[in-house]
């Protein structure tokens, strides 16, 4: 059950974060690769290649639903999880309107615990992927 | 030769038209001789004739000597007034009546008129209706009571004339063609200020169909002072682009919708017409009744009810924006809150399976730790600042120590975080090494790292980056007061002219990372210390960079203790 070596993308501009949820998704037998930069997360970004994408939403340089909407472009098969510690109503009101048609469920709130963010994203993981039917 | 109409041997009762010069002065004389009160009006050029011609002016004193009592009426205009101040001198009573035409006298029984209405310039009158029928008499007072009740007092009109006060108009319209161009006049003639009241989101296009906004956005322009009311939403928004873009100094406010408009003039003439078809493409389709008016009394009716809105609205945008800067303050802080403590809470379970990473977990806690007291010192700063209770312990401060000591530990900062920062202190001062102001430590020290950490943050992006702290003995100019100006200059990027004006607000920040709390916190520490903060760019040839400034009044009494102090020790060095 452990070890299903999902591959994930960790997007978020606090470093401290960035590693912890690194080591700690990790320890849960995910495949991480980290940026705390969306942009060099995008030049790396390879299709197919990943599962999931855990990104923060708040962030220099481009926001996490930017950088999905680009991901969406070249990965439309990519499932993800928005990860924020910002009000959640902030993000809801957006959410309502973007969210579904970026086929996005699940908006995690921080502060987390690593093993609840672990049962979050195997649920997210295991759900049945829509996305492929809206984007055609 | 008189011509005898409608003779009544019995009563001696007649009507006639009389003609030539000589028979209308035996007429005139007449009926002066037998009256002791004449009611007589006259049009606009009367007064003229009467003043002008010798053999009426000689009447004129005749009634005056016979103590006859005249009252008047006439068109009292610009071009006529001296001539009825004139007249005033010999009549009991004159008032005025915009636009008379009938020249006519009647005294108790007879009844004398103008036979024609002059249209030339004539010296004499040419004919006359005399009557002393007594029915007719009778009427002829009757309309002559009903013209004296709608007229106004000379002096009044004297008054209006005088200070160029156009007689008072109050019209009910109900053609709206007419009504448009009233609008589109009153749009054209605006001069010194505009007020506009719409009623829904399509008048704007409306207006804008009449021609009424190029006026408007062209009045403005003309130094005109515009405010608007208007409901806004996207269907008009491009209009409002057109006037922001073209006229920036017009403000407009979001309205509500209402049952009609209203467009004020220089305070001087307005129009308010109803909205009967609220979706109508073209103007004079939309309005139902109008009424134009310059009447004072109206005018500021309907500008206490423009005003009473506008500042219902000023309101009401107020509570928009601090309800918005309320929510933002509390995601703002939510995120400053709750990423620290997610990191902190993440090691620390971490921390059990990964002893090995102990040393480098621990410090990412304590880092995230300093990061939330930070933000709990900042709020609670903020705090104090808003209901002014922010504490100052107050003492002489020697500055160029302080910064020195500041600057020292950013620089073990830098090297131990390997940044490719360089930072420099230069201070200029005049007599000796101490600056010495009267201030609090503690929110001195934290000002000045304020300061440089956001010079830090922005630098040390860049390769090479330079931080410069200058600190310098200059007099303001202003208050001739001798002061302290201290500025960090960096290389970083700059300071983004968008958030230029509001640098030191609440919440101000472009940066991701930041709370958007230290300038304002900052800029409250030195005003209370009775100093300035300010912000620039730098334009020096191709540099860039920020420079933030502070100053504050130096302590030069101090100073030269100091410094005799300093010199004393000196000697006895010696």
């Amino acid at each position: 059950m452990k070890n299903d070596n999902n591959k994930i993308l960790l997007v978020d501009n606090e470093a401290d974060i960035a590693l912890a949820f690194k080591i700690g998704l990790e320890d849960s037998g995910f495949t991480v690769d980290a940026f705390n930069d969306p942009l060099e997360a995008l030049s790396n970004f390879k299709a197919g290649f990943y599962d999931l994408l855990l990104l923060d939403i708040k962030m220099p340089n481009m926001n996490g639903i930017e950088f999905y909407q680009q991901m969406k472009e070249i990965d439309k098969r990519v499932k993800v999880c928005f990860i924020t510690a910002s009000e959640m109503h902030y993000y809801e009101e957006i959410g309502k309107e973007i969210f579904p048609t970026l086929g996005v469920r699940r908006l995690i709130r921080k502060p987390i615990k690593i093993d609840d963010l672990v049962k979050d994203l195997r649920e997210e993981l295991k759900s049945v992927n829509h996305n492929n039917n809206n984007h055609n | 030769m008189a011509r005898r109409a409608t003779p009544n041997t019995e009563t001696n009762e007649r009507t006639e038209v009389l003609s030539g010069e000589q028979n209308v002065m035996n007429t005139i004389l007449h009926f002066l001789s037998i009256s002791d009160r004449i009611d007589s009006c006259g049009d606009y050029k009367a007064p003229s004739l009467i003043i002008e011609v010798e053999a009426y002016k000689k009447l004129l004193l005749d009634l005056k000597t016979k103590d006859i009592k005249l009252r008047y009426i006439t068109d009292i205009t610009k071009d006529n007034i001296q001539y009825c101040k004139e007249l005033l001198k010999f009549a009991k009573e004159i008032r005025h009546l915009d636009g008379i035409r009938a020249n006519f006298s009647v005294s108790e029984t007879e009844y004398m008129a103008s036979a024609t209405l002059q249209e030339e310039e004539q010296q004499h009158i040419p004919q006359v209706i005399y009557s002393n029928v007594k029915d007719l008499v009778g009427q002829q007072k009757y309309v002559f009571e009903s013209l004296w009740n709608k007229s106004i007092p000379a002096d009044q009109r004297f008054r209006e004339i005088e200070d160029g006060i156009e007689a008072e108009i109050f019209e009910v319209l109900n053609n709206s063609e007419r009504v448009s161009q009233i609008l589109l006049d009153l749009a054209k003639s605006a001069k010194r200020e505009l007020l506009i009241h719409l009623p829904n989101v399509k008048s704007l296009e409306r207006l804008e169909r009449l021609g009424v906004i190029d006026y408007t956005i062209k009045a403005s322009q003309n130094g005109a002072i515009v405010r608007m009311i208007c409901p806004l939403s996207a269907g008009n928004s491009r209009i409002v682009k057109k006037i922001t873009d073209n006229a920036p100094a017009i403000k407009i406010l979001n309205g509500n919708n209402s049952p009609y408009g209203m467009y004020i003039v220089d305070g001087e003439q307005f129009i308010r017409a109803e909205l009967k078809e609220p979706n109508a493409e073209r103007f004079s389709e939309a309005i139902g009744f109008a009424v134009y008016s310059n009447s004072r009394r109206s005018l500021e009716s309907f500008r206490s009810v423009f005003d009473l809105l506008w500042n219902e609205r000023m309101l009401n945008e107020e509570l928009r924006r601090a309800d918005k800067m309320q929510k933002e303050f509390i995601n703002m802080a939510s995120h400053e809150l709750r990423t620290p403590t997610q990191a902190i809470l993440s090691y620390s379970e971490l921390l059990q399976k990964h002893p090995e990473r102990k040393e480098e977990m621990i410090q990412a806690m304590s880092r995230n730790a300093a990061r939330l007291q930070k933000l709990t010192d900042d709020i609670l700063d903020v705090t104090r600042i808003e209901s002014e209770t922010l504490m100052l312990k107050i003492e002489p401060l020697n500055l160029n120590d302080l910064i020195s000591n500041i600057v020292e530990d950013y620089r073990n900062q830098i090297e131990k975080n390997d940044d490719d920062v360089r930072l420099f202190y230069e201070p200029k001062t005049t007599d000796s090494d101490s600056i010495i102001v009267e201030a609090d430590r503690a929110r001195m020290i934290q000002v000045i790292s304020n300061l440089l950490s956001n010079a830090l943050k922005f630098t040390k992006k860049e390769e090479e980056g330079s931080i410069y702290v200058t600190a310098e003995e200059e007099e303001n100019h202003g208050s001739k007061r001798q002061e302290v100006v201290v500025s960090v200059k960096d290389t970083g990027k700059g300071i983004d002219p968008e958030i230029m004006p509001r640098l030191f607000t609440k919440f101000a920040t472009k940066s991701e990372t930041g709370t958007g709390l230290g300038l304002f916190i900052c800029k409250s520490i030195i005003e209370v210390h009775g100093g300035r903060i300010w912000a620039e760019n730098n334009n020096e040839g191709t540099k860039k960079g920020a420079i933030f400034s502070f100053s504050l009044p130096l302590n030069k009494k101090q100073q030269q203790q100091q410094h005799q102090q300093y010199t004393m020790t000196s000697e006895r060095r010696k």
